[in-house]
């Protein structure tokens, strides 16, 4: 069987360049976290003591008891419900993350790849609070929304979810939105400028 | 109406499904004997003046069943539990 050729979501979507308000620095920039290796993990009926030992041991960090994110060896483990976490990880790319997740952490939780499933955009600059406000009902003030902390919500009724990492915010959505979502951004940035960036 | 979801914190309505009364039971015996029981637990309802027991899921969150205690007069929730108690 011939491999599928992978393809962001976002391609031909999000085009490089300013966009909005075009004098002045631009208000946000943002850039797509292409090829990340995406995971859920859900743990096993009794088995939670026994993940948060294998995830330490293997990973070098505990499991967040809560909507927040933890950053192990190569891997950010953000806690999206009791139980459940949402890996992301660019050193383990597309599948080869859920592969891994799964072997280190055999019969202690259920591990599926969402790798081709989710966009994830990476959006910072001085009004990136102000967009994302228009659309977000979180306060992201950083004495409440801190680093590393994580929310699962909607976006202009479009489900989200949402991490902290330094002044930064990554936002994962379902690939098959992946395109109504940009288009409410870049709308949402348009009066503070849009610089969208390519990774490479 | 804002309800404090005890893993994700306060979050607007628009992210809960209302799934209904919290205190039906489901009747144990599936004979014809149980016919009124079954009766009550699919089809009737208390109506309670204010507080009252409900299911809400987070489904547009971190998707926990929820048992809500509100006052149906003033909408205050007084409570909020997961209803399932591992993890």
């Amino acid at each position: 069987m011939s491999k599928l050729k992978s393809m962001s979501a976002l391609e031909s979507v999000a085009v490089p360049g300013r966009h909005g308000k075009s004098d002045g620095p631009a208000g946000v920039t943002l850039q797509e976290r292409a090829d990340l290796g995406l995971a859920t993990l859900e743990v096993r009926k009794g088995q939670a003591a026994a993940l948060d030992a294998a995830v330490q041991a293997a990973y070098g960090v505990a499991l967040p008891n809560g909507p927040v994110s933890a950053v192990g060896k190569g891997v950010r483990f953000v806690g999206v419900g009791p139980g459940q976490w949402f890996a992301v990880s660019e050193t383990h790319a597309n599948e080869a993350l859920a592969n891994d997740l799964a072997t280190k952490l055999e019969g202690l939780a259920s591990v599926a790849d969402h790798s081709s499933g989710r966009a994830v955009v990476r959006v910072e600059g001085p009004s990136v609070r102000d967009v994302l406000a228009k659309g977000l009902a979180i306060d992201l003030d950083p004495g409440v929304f801190g680093d590393g902390a994580a929310a699962v919500t909607n976006i202009s009724h479009m489900g989200v979810l949402v991490w902290r990492d330094g002044e930064a915010f990554d936002l994962a959505v379902f690939r098959s939105v992946a395109g109504s979502f940009y288009g409410w951004l870049e709308e949402a940035a348009a009066a503070y400028g849009l610089d969208v960036v390519t990774t490479s | 109406m804002r309800i404090t979801c005890p893993y994700c914190g306060a979050r607007n309505l628009e992210e809960f499904t209302y799934r209904g009364d919290a205190t039906v039971k489901r009747p144990e015996s599936i004979e014809e004997t149980a016919r009124d029981a079954w009766i009550d637990y699919v089809y009737l309802r208390d109506n309670p003046a204010g507080l009252h027991k409900e299911l809400w899921h987070h489904s547009a969150g971190c998707h926990a069943w929820l048992q809500v205690t509100r006052d149906t007069t003033t909408h205050e929730i007084v409570d909020v539990e997961r209803v399932a108690k591992e993890r």
